[in-house]
């Protein structure tokens, strides 16, 4: 016997109506669950790819490149904020509104826009570099409808406010805030830290969503340079006048504080991005370089300042065959001061060999000659000198009278500083400090002396013969009124392509300190090759006057002659 | 009767998120705005500071006070400081 079960009929009552239409709510959810469950799990890399190339752009983190300064804290080249302007062609919706706005405001031919319009797959720039007054106007219209496809991107200009003053030291940096040359390469770190890409999120029309992990303290490093732009302006100007004025193909002022070591202007002619004559030209200095082998000679007590040294009728043979001339005096005997006055060859030659090559290589290198200074700036030269167990007599000879031996202007500049400070030779400075965006300051220009290359007496004579020279000598031209000036003129020929010395091709040079009782300034000037024969004493001693003049007068240094 | 109650609630809650997603970008598109202006207007200034820095370049004073003032540099022999009292 079995029951039969009826089941109880279907009633649709309020509770089952209840039931179905939750039923049903719940389906809908449940079929966007299934597709969104099979989106994420199988679709999973086609949309992510998608929406990263839709919402999130990658931008190089928004830094500015450090700035150079002078010492006084003047911009020598600083960044500033422009922008880039693209179009993408397939969100324009309005062409010619669009290329009748560009051509409108940033003055360009419409011609060339649709040009490059024409070239493009899609994307392409219209122009860089745009300042911000026009970023704006283009801004304004980029947020209206007619500008959609229009993007604007950010980018660095290196700008120099004093145009070409020091860019042969500061050197070039390009729009990707690296440095090519210069302080701009040789700083390149501190200036630019390492830049990374960061994703951020982008709306429709390409402005960035603001998200607060983009702002981020960033150490960017400002370097203060020794170079005081007014001197560096005084040094340039007259350099450039003087490299007109004789025809040379190339020219060089150098300001040192003899005191300290810093450099206060660093001028080449023409000037090349990077290319510091200053630290890279080498050259046979000729007659500057008698005052180290005459003051080694006096510092070693070879020979005495009261010495008279024989001419030997004007004609010296240093060797079999071998004879060096003086022509400018017709004199039997020198004495120091006249030997650098008249800047005699015979008279600086005899001292040289007098003194022997041994002790005229030691004070040629205590001076800093044949190395590299700690200044290291890029491509910088250490010259040349042999050593001395392969010098004939001959080359000690010409040595004394400044042939034979390649030096570079900072080594030069840095033995008369030598002198100009009492024999003490200093290290030379570039660089003042490096200031980071977080406060810390890095001293670099502290005076560092290297060593004492002669005795405080010696020096002292020295600067009395050097004086002599400007005061009776072949450096009158470089006298200022009022005040005691010391320095050497220099005339020297150049090695000609067929070998020997040329009278075609010669270097001419001055180089001198002030005021001599308490040295501010020690300036080097150098003409390379002029066109027309001239000399040291003529051509470079008056640019020491014109560079000198202004910087005595600026720095308030008052006169040291008496009697005026 | 709970269960539909809690759905309601999870909705509620759901909507919420999402809407404080959107308060929170249109935010950050007003304040990126807002970024942007600071940014332009900054470099305005900075561009303005540059043109100071040239105009007040050691040459630029030279030329003026040379060719609008009459000026000339004076020997430095002839230089008198002043020193303050």
């Amino acid at each position: 016997m079995y029951r039969k079960t009826v089941s109880a009929p279907f009633v649709f009552n309020i509770k089952n109506r209840m039931r179905w239409a939750g039923l049903l709510f719940l389906l809908a959810p449940l079929v966007i669950f299934v597709r969104l469950f099979y989106l994420q799990t199988f679709m999973h890399e086609e949309f992510s790819s998608k929406a990263e190339r839709a919402i999130y752009n990658y931008l190089a983190e928004d830094r500015v490149r450090g700035k150079i300064l002078d010492v006084n804290g003047r911009p020598l080249a600083e960044s500033v904020r422009t922008h880039s302007c693209g179009i993408s062609k397939r969100y324009v919706k309005n062409k010619d509104k669009v290329v009748d706005f560009l051509a409108k405001t940033l003055d360009m031919p419409k011609k060339r826009i649709l040009e490059k319009w024409d070239h493009a797959k899609n994307f392409f720039f219209v122009a860089k570099k745009i300042k911000p007054d026009k970023y704006i106007e283009i801004m304004e219209f980029l947020r209206t409808p007619d500008g959609q496809g229009m993007e604007l991107t950010p980018e660095y200009e290196r700008i120099h406010p004093y145009g070409e003053s020091a860019l042969d030291v500061i050197g070039a940096a390009n729009s990707k805030n690296l440095g090519l040359s210069g302080i701009e390469q040789m700083f390149n770190r501190e200036l630019s830290q390492d830049i990374s890409k960061k994703r951020v999120k982008r709306a429709r029309r390409g402005q960035i969503i603001y998200d607060r992990k983009l702002k981020e303290n960033v150490s960017v490093a400002n370097i203060y340079l020794t170079l005081d732009e007014i001197v560096q302006y005084y040094a340039e100007t007259a350099l450039k006048k003087a490299v007109e004025s004789v025809g040379a193909e190339k020219g060089i002022a150098l300001v040192q504080e003899p005191s300290t070591g810093k450099i206060l202007a660093a001028a080449s002619y023409p000037i090349t991005d990077g290319q510091s004559l200053a630290f890279q030209f080498t050259y046979e200095p000729g007659s500057t370089f008698k005052t180290i082998g005459i003051s080694a000679a006096l510092d070693a007590g070879t020979v005495s300042i009261t010495d008279s040294i024989p001419m030997e009728g004007r004609k010296w043979e240093v060797a079999k065959g071998v004879i060096v001339r003086d022509n400018q005096h017709d004199k039997a005997y020198l004495t120091i001061p006249e030997i650098m006055q008249l800047s005699s060859n015979i008279g600086a030659g005899k001292i040289a060999v007098e003194l022997g090559p041994k002790n005229l290589f030691y004070y040629i290198k205590a001076f800093g000659f044949g190395s590299k200074t700690d200044i290291n700036f890029n491509g910088e030269s250490k010259g040349s000198v042999a050593p001395y167990t392969t010098w004939t007599k001959v080359d000690t000879a010409s040595k004394g009278y400044g042939y034979g031996v390649a030096i570079t202007p900072i080594q030069l500049i840095g033995a008369y500083s030598a002198i100009a400070n009492g024999g003490v030779l200093m290290q030379p400075h570039l660089i003042d400090r490096i200031e980071y965006s977080n406060g810390k300051i890095e001293k670099k220009s502290k005076p560092v002396k290297i060593r004492r290359v002669l005795r405080e007496e010696t020096a002292y004579t020295m600067k009395k013969v050097l004086q002599s020279v400007v005061e009776n000598g072949s450096g009158k031209h470089a006298q200022i009124k009022g005040y005691n000036v010391a320095g050497k003129t220099g005339t020297a020929e150049k090695l000609s392509k067929e070998g020997g010395y040329g009278k075609r091709s010669h270097v001419v040079s001055f180089c001198g300190f002030a005021p001599v009782s308490d040295p501010k300034f020690t300036i080097l000037i150098i003409l390379d090759n002029p066109s027309k024969y001239t000399f040291g004493g003529t051509a470079a001693a008056p640019v020491f006057k014109e560079i000198a003049s202004p910087l005595l007068a600026l720095k308030g240094i008052p006169p040291d002659q008496l009697d005026f | 009767m709970r269960i539909f109650g809690l759905l309601f609630l999870l909705c509620l809650f759901s909507f919420g998120i999402v809407w404080m997603r959107i308060e929170i970008n249109r935010s950050g598109r007003a304040i990126g705005q807002l970024q942007n202006e600071v940014e332009v207007k900054e470099a305005r200034n900075q561009y303005m500071e540059l043109e100071i820095s040239r105009l007040s370049s050691p040459e630029n004073i030279s030329r003026l006070s040379h060719e609008k003032l009459g000026m000339v540099e004076q020997e430095p022999h002839r230089v008198v400081l002043l020193k303050d009292k």
